[in-house]
């Protein structure tokens, strides 16, 4: 199985306002094409830090983050904005959309900052709309759309431009439970489908049965790393 | 790029109300400096052309000796011969050849220093509209008893007299002996410059040539040209065919009121650029809120891939899409209004009456084309100054910060 993420020994500490917190602490993790992982564990336990290090949001304090082979951790900021472009793709709990733009224009802005040819973005932001069944929004404004349709966008979005690779922090936190499933069933469809390795974080439970690798952070560290049947899922 | 601009342009429009605030204002304080300008401008122009149609005129010639000493021995050689010369000249509307020298002007009881102008009553007229200016009395008639006098009324204030009043004045003749003549105020004229009017009595040549015993005299030779804007290429060739004589234009004449004219210009602008600037702090204002009010959106913005530089770009062009659009619509309201009151002209409070001072109650504002090219200028450089410290603060955002869902 291919490689898409490897960390080694990494370590991010904050400058807390009292102490330091150590909010990721000396993880080691190796993330394979194709995954649909969970990172799960309770609130403070450094899921959003260990996306943002991963996603190359953040810097670590320590250690290395590996794209396919590829060092992010000491790349210069301007490659890295760059490096994000291409090769991830995010999903954001909230402020996910740009909100002047429509649904079709959001699905399409990393294709359009990739400079992508006008016509191959237009069709896949459109099959992209559809795959998340909202061919009948393609117009509309953020502000017109559900919490859950804007998620939606957000995933189409986010696998339009095909990444390497998709990061979703908690994605389903603001859902009801049928808009959550719903989506959940999309990312594993598509993940399926496009071949699009997908980590997402969560302390849904209801979600979490979804994923077929589920790892547990306790306090910035990995407490468990379990694989999940894929007959389970079904 | 495209995308760029749809993005700034719809984000402008966010928040309607204020934006249009902004740009309501920058189109008022447009309209209100270039309203200004043209006033001081068209005010200050009005007094320079008065200047120099009724004091100056555009070219005088004098002997050299002339300039420092003012006196009736420092004529102009065969003057008259050359003032009908100049008469001649396809380029020149009108001449007037003078004897000027100082003097004393003396009513029933008082005294004062004045500029005694000896001229020709037709070619003045022709040359400094003196007939014009007239407030009361009469244009040198050649009646009564005594040779007429025209005088300022600010002398005649002074002096206490009145038309048909008698005036001794007091000059040396070319031998430097001291002559008294009498003479009857005939008229009195009134003008912008309160000092002239003060100073400058006009008297027939004739008259007084034959006081100082010097028929032929002619110490000033003041020229009206037929196209103003000639003046420097005129006077310059006039010097090189009469290199004895002392030839200057008007701008050499009245020196400070040529720089002020000149400086004004730099004066006025720099009263728009205050305006301005005190708008450019609200243009400021504004946009730095919309950076503060979308700080998630411009961390999200920036963690899907989007450089810094396009974010401080978009900030920019946020910036000076509003600084366009109030600038475009300031200017040409400005036009508008400018053509409209240059028609109607505008009625200056507290200037009714002055008419007869010589100023005038009513202003047509004109101000040139170039002054619109300057305040968008202005407008450019200080839309641009505004939003550098908001885009600046906009590319300071930390993307994974602004991200995490607080
Ligand atoms: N900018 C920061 N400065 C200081 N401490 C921080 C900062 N960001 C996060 N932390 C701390 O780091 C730890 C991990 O935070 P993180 O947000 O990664 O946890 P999480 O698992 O995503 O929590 P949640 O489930 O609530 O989203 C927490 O103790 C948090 O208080
Ligand atoms: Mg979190």
């Amino acid at each position: 199985m291919k490689t898409v993420i490897k960390t080694t020994r990494l370590q991010k500490v904050y400058n807390g306002s009292v102490a330091p917190v150590t909010a990721v602490n000396d993880v080691n993790l190796e993330f394979y094409e194709g995954e649909f992982t969970a990172i799960v564990g309770p609130s403070g336990s450094g899921k959003t830090t260990f996306l943002n290090l991963i996603g190359g949001l953040d810097k670590p304090t320590a250690g290395h983050v590996h794209i396919e082979g590829v060092d992010i951790s000491t790349m210069k900021e301007s490659k890295l904005f760059d490096f994000r472009l291409r090769n991830i793709g995010f999903i954001f709990q909230s402020y996910n959309l740009i909100p002047v733009l429509t649904a079709k224009e959001n699905v399409s802005f990393i294709m359009l900052l990739q400079k992508r040819p006008r016509a191959q973005m237009e069709r896949r932001a459109v099959e992209m709309l559809e795959q998340v069944g909202l061919e009948d929004k393609l117009n509309s404004r953020p502000n017109q759309l559900s919490g859950g349709q804007q998620q939606r966008v957000a995933v189409a979005r986010a696998l339009a431009s095909k990444p390497k690779f998709v990061l979703a922090d908690e994605p389903t936190a603001n859902l009801d439970t049928k808009s959550a499933f719903n989506l959940l069933d999309i990312m594993l469809r598509l993940n399926k489908e496009e071949n699009i390795t997908l980590i997402f974080s969560t302390h849904d439970q209801r979600v979490i049965d979804r994923a077929r690798r589920v790892i547990t952070l306790v306090d910035g560290a990995v407490s468990e790393d379990k694989a999940v049947s894929a007959e389970k899922n079904v | 790029m495209k995308t760029l601009i749809i993005i700034s342009w719809r984000n402008i429009w966010r928040n309607r109300t204020r934006s249009i605030i902004i740009i309501l204002a920058l189109v008022l304080g447009i309209m209100g400096g270039i309203f200004s300008a043209a006033m001081r401008l068209t005010a200050e122009q009005q007094q320079m052309e008065d200047a120099l149609k009724n004091q100056i005129s555009h070219i005088q010639i004098h002997h050299p000796g002339f300039v420092a000493n003012p006196e009736a021995s420092y004529s102009i050689p065969r003057g008259s011969e050359l003032a009908e010369e100049l008469e001649q000249m396809d380029n020149i509307w009108a001449v007037s050849a003078r004897t000027v020298f100082d003097g004393m002007a003396a009513s029933a009881n008082m005294n004062a220093g004045v500029r005694i102008k000896g001229v020709n009553p037709d070619s003045e007229a022709h040359t400094t509209s003196l007939d014009e200016l007239l407030e009361e009395g009469t244009y040198f008639t050649g009646e009564g008893r005594l040779p007429g006098v025209i005088i300022g009324r600010e002398l005649a204030n002074d002096l206490n007299c009145h038309t048909g009043s008698r005036m001794v004045l007091t000059f040396q003749d070319k031998n430097n002996n001291m002559v008294h003549a009498s003479f009857r105020v005939e008229g009195i004229y009134t003008m912008t410059s309160k000092d002239f009017e003060r100073r400058t009595i006009f008297a027939h040549r004739e008259v007084i040539n034959s006081h100082i015993d010097h028929p032929d005299a002619v110490t000033e030779i003041a020229i009206l040209l037929n196209d103003m804007e000639q003046y420097r290429q005129a006077a310059r060739e006039f010097q090189e065919v009469w290199p004895d004589l002392k030839v200057r234009h008007w701008a050499q004449l009245a020196p400070s009121r040529y720089h002020n004219l000149e400086i004004l210009d730099q004066v006025l602008i720099w009263i728009l650029v205050i305006i301005l600037l005190a708008i450019s702090f609200g243009l400021l204002n504004t946009i730095l809120m919309s950076i503060l009010e979308r700080v998630n959106e411009l961390g999200l913005l920036m963690a899907l891939g989007m450089k810094r530089s396009k974010v401080f770009s978009m900030v920019m062009l946020e910036t000076a899409m509003i600084a366009i659009i109030g600038g475009i619509l300031g200017l040409l309201s400005s036009y508008a209004m400018i053509q409209i009151l240059n028609t109607s002209g505008v009625r200056l409070p507290g200037a009714e009456g002055m008419e007869e001072f010589g100023y005038a109650s009513v202003l047509y504002p004109d101000i040139p084309v170039s002054f619109y090219f300057e305040t968008a200028v202005v407008v450019i450089i200080f839309a641009i100054l505004a939003a550098i410290y908001p885009a600046w603060k906009a590319i300071k955002i930390p993307p994974a910060q602004a991200v995490r869902q607080e």
